[in-house]
């Protein structure tokens, strides 16, 4: 669905890359994460991706259609989640589904539908200015859905929501995997890219360090991590060292040696630690 | 159906926002301040400036046959002050341009003759009779009062030379003419040397009248140039313009629903202060054709001045000095000795202009088409630069 090789791209048009030589595959049914901190350019490749911002270098082509070329209608099968929530505020939650809903070719959603599945029922006549910033995220994500995309771009789809709302927006996209939409997901949240990607780009710097499933992530780098605490001067000290690290290996034996064990167990590596070990930095 | 629809929706959200109403409120304001601020004739009592260039015998026996019927009578002279003035008159007949220009201040006395309502003896009217034709000439134009000249030719026969103003209505002069005819001896002499000569300049426009085009344009075309600036920032301010980039429906079409939000405006906006001042008297048809390529134009600049700016703090440089250039051809409105040559290259020149001819009984309709024309197809290419502008900067 999306074939991205060589992409660069650098807002100030110079030698500052905010996307620099990335390439990767999308295939069809399947839901892609970017997952990275903040300002490693997700957002960036997102929005070329869906041609808000020129292709600048690259060979790009996004649901077969080559962003060289300009191809309006390729949006009939795309759905776009924002960042930022971008909904009339003039509007009512309806208004808003309404209106954006007409601008397609295709059959859309019932608006109503939409409203109560992202939680929003009985606010479809209230305008969206009044809307809380959780609540406007909800409906600029509900509009994504309104021509039943094939091609689903969700930029950081739970970010900002509480708890309860970021999982019933997990639902809805695992519910879209199901219908077979493909996804290009933006994250810096490692759950959510753990549990709803088939596979994740960690991207850091504008570059990406590695592409695989969160599985074979885990696999390779994970149950090779233990977790120690131990009793050191009348305190609980915690420590996660690796199994096939020398170094770490002989701190193991010395901790068991001195100190009294309080727990040890070997565990699976988060993907947040998987992208320290591979990039070196964080994910916030 | 996706422009139709779009419209909508932005005739939606300009009536629940503030612009919309501050551009209606405006235009309230002015019909208020044009209803009960501008009297619709400062002196509506008529003048008149007449030089009889006749035998003083003649004259006094005119006015004597007036005064026995019980409409006129003498008052005491006048002492007559003329300003400094220049102006230009033409023949109507040859064409040919006459100018004057008087730079001193002069006193004159003229005789004065009022004219009376037999039946209530009310004062309608004052007629005043100036010893030389200049004179007359000078304070006619200077008053905007019609002026006369009497005059003997050869067969001995009256003949007239009319000053008008050049917004008399059509019926009056013809009435002039039928006056005159009336009479077969002064028939031939009358028509064959009747010289009637306009000013170029306002129309049948009273001083009320007078005002609607400056309003219109004001309220109209000029508002819809920040308006449509207004609302192209409160969409970047929400984002919504990338949510439309990323739909089959291209970005001209958002532009031109926005453009035809302010065209609706407009037209809402220029009848409230058109309507109640100037009746059935103008040609709608041509009014709103005119009121609809000047906002257009006008709305399209907005468009362009947007596209290269963030915020409306960002464009506000801009806009400054677009807004005082705009309002630069007002000047010349007010003050007709003032209309220098790249004045008229101020696209608010013509709409000022051709909002006068539109109101003027008998205007030029040649103009009011041809800069229809001109607005139409400058508002066009400033649409499609805008268009591709947009186009490019939507993340911005
Ligand atoms: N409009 C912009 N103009 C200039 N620089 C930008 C712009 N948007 C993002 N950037 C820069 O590009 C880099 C990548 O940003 P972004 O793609 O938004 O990151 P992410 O979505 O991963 O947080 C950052 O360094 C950011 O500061
Ligand atoms: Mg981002």
């Amino acid at each position: 669905m999306i074939s991205v090789k060589n992409l660069s791209h650098s807002y100030n048009k110079d030698e500052t890359k905010a996307v620099n030589n990335i390439s990767f595959e999308v295939q069809k049914g399947e839901t892609f994460g970017f997952l990275g901190p903040s300002g490693a350019g997700k957002s960036t490749t997102q929005n070329i991706l869906t041609g808000l911002l020129k292709l600048q270098q690259g060979e790009v082509t996004v649901g077969g259609f080559d962003l060289k070329k300009v191809h309006n209608e390729r949006f009939n099968k795309i759905g776009v989640s924002f960042e930022q929530s971008n909904v009339y505020g003039k509007l009512t939650a309806k208004e808003n589904l309404k209106f954006y809903a007409k601008l397609f070719d295709v059959e859309t959603r019932d608006p109503d539908e939409l409203i109560a599945l992202v939680g929003l029922q009985g606010k479809e006549k209230v305008r969206a200015g009044e809307f809380s910033k959780g609540m406007k995220h909800r409906l600029t994500f509900a509009r994504s859905m309104l021509n039943n995309p094939e091609l689903w771009f969700l930029d950081e789809p739970t970010t900002g929501l509480d708890p309860a709302i970021a999982a019933t927006i997990k639902d809805i996209i695992r519910e879209q995997q199901k219908k077979g939409t493909t996804s290009f997901l933006t994250t810096h949240n490692m759950f959510i890219a753990d549990e709803l990607c088939d596979r994740v780009a960690f991207i850091i710097d504008g570059e990406i360090k590695l592409i695989d499933t969160p599985k074979n992530l885990k696999l390779e780098y994970g149950k090779k991590l233990i977790d120690i605490e131990y009793v050191k001067d009348d305190k609980i000290v915690k420590e996660t060292l690796k199994t096939v690290d020398e170094h770490d290996k002989k701190r193991i034996s010395e901790i068991v040696n001195a100190y009294d064990i309080r727990t040890m167990h070997s565990k699976e590596a988060t993907l947040e630690e998987i992208f320290i070990e591979v990039t070196g930095r964080g994910l916030v | 159906m996706k422009l139709l629809s779009s419209y909508i929706k932005e005739m939606k959200i300009a009536a629940r926002g503030f612009y919309f109403y501050v551009e209606l409120g405006i235009a309230i304001i002015m019909l208020l301040i044009l209803l009960f601020a501008i009297a619709e004739n400062p002196d509506s009592k008529s003048k008149e400036y007449l030089f009889n260039d006749l035998p003083d015998a003649m004259t006094d026996a005119f006015v004597e046959e007036d005064i026995e019927e019980g409409v006129a009578r003498w008052a005491d002279d006048a002492e007559l002050t003329l300003k400094p003035i220049a102006f230009e008159i033409t023949n109507e007949e040859t064409g040919e341009l006459a100018s004057y220009n008087y730079d001193e201040e002069k006193i004159v006395t003229a005789r004065v003759l009022e004219k009376v309502n037999t039946q209530t003896g009310a004062l309608t009217g004052t007629t005043y009779i100036l010893d030389n034709e200049e004179d007359m000439i000078r304070l006619s134009y200077a008053e905007q009062a019609i002026g006369a000249t009497t005059s003997l030719d050869d067969t001995g026969r009256l003949r007239y030379k009319y000053y008008l103003q050049g917004y008399e209505t059509d019926r009056m002069v013809d009435l002039l003419y039928v006056l005159h005819n009336e009479d077969p001896d002064v028939f031939a002499a009358s028509f064959d040397s009747q010289q009637v000569r306009t000013l170029d300049t306002f129309g049948t426009l009273n001083s009320r009248q007078g005002l609607v085009p400056l309003f219109v344009a004001f309220a109209g075309s000029l508002m819809g140039f920040f308006i449509v600036m207004a609302y192209i920032f409160l969409d970047k301010d929400e984002g919504v313009i990338k949510a439309f980039a990323v739909t089959p429906s291209s970005v001209w079409k958002y532009l031109l629903s926005k453009t035809m939000v302010i065209m609706t405006t407009v037209v809402v906006s220029s009848s409230i202060i058109t309507i109640p001042v100037m009746g059935g008297q103008p040609n709608y048809l041509l009014f709103y054709l005119f009121v609809i390529t000047t906002t257009f134009a006008f709305a399209t600049l907005g468009l362009l001045v947007a596209s290269f700016s963030k915020s409306l703090t960002q464009a506000f440089g801009a806009l400054f000095v677009l807004a005082i250039m705009l309002m630069l051809p007002a000047f010349s409105y007010f003050i007709p000795s003032f209309d220098p040559v790249w004045l008229r290259f101020f696209p608010t020149y013509p709409v000022l202009q051709g909002y006068k001819e539109i109101l003027v009984v008998g205007g030029n309709v040649g103009y009011v088409l041809m800069y229809s024309g001109v607005f139409l197809v400058g508002g066009t290419l400033l649409f499609l630069l805008a268009n591709i502008k947009f186009k490019k900067t939507l993340t911005v």
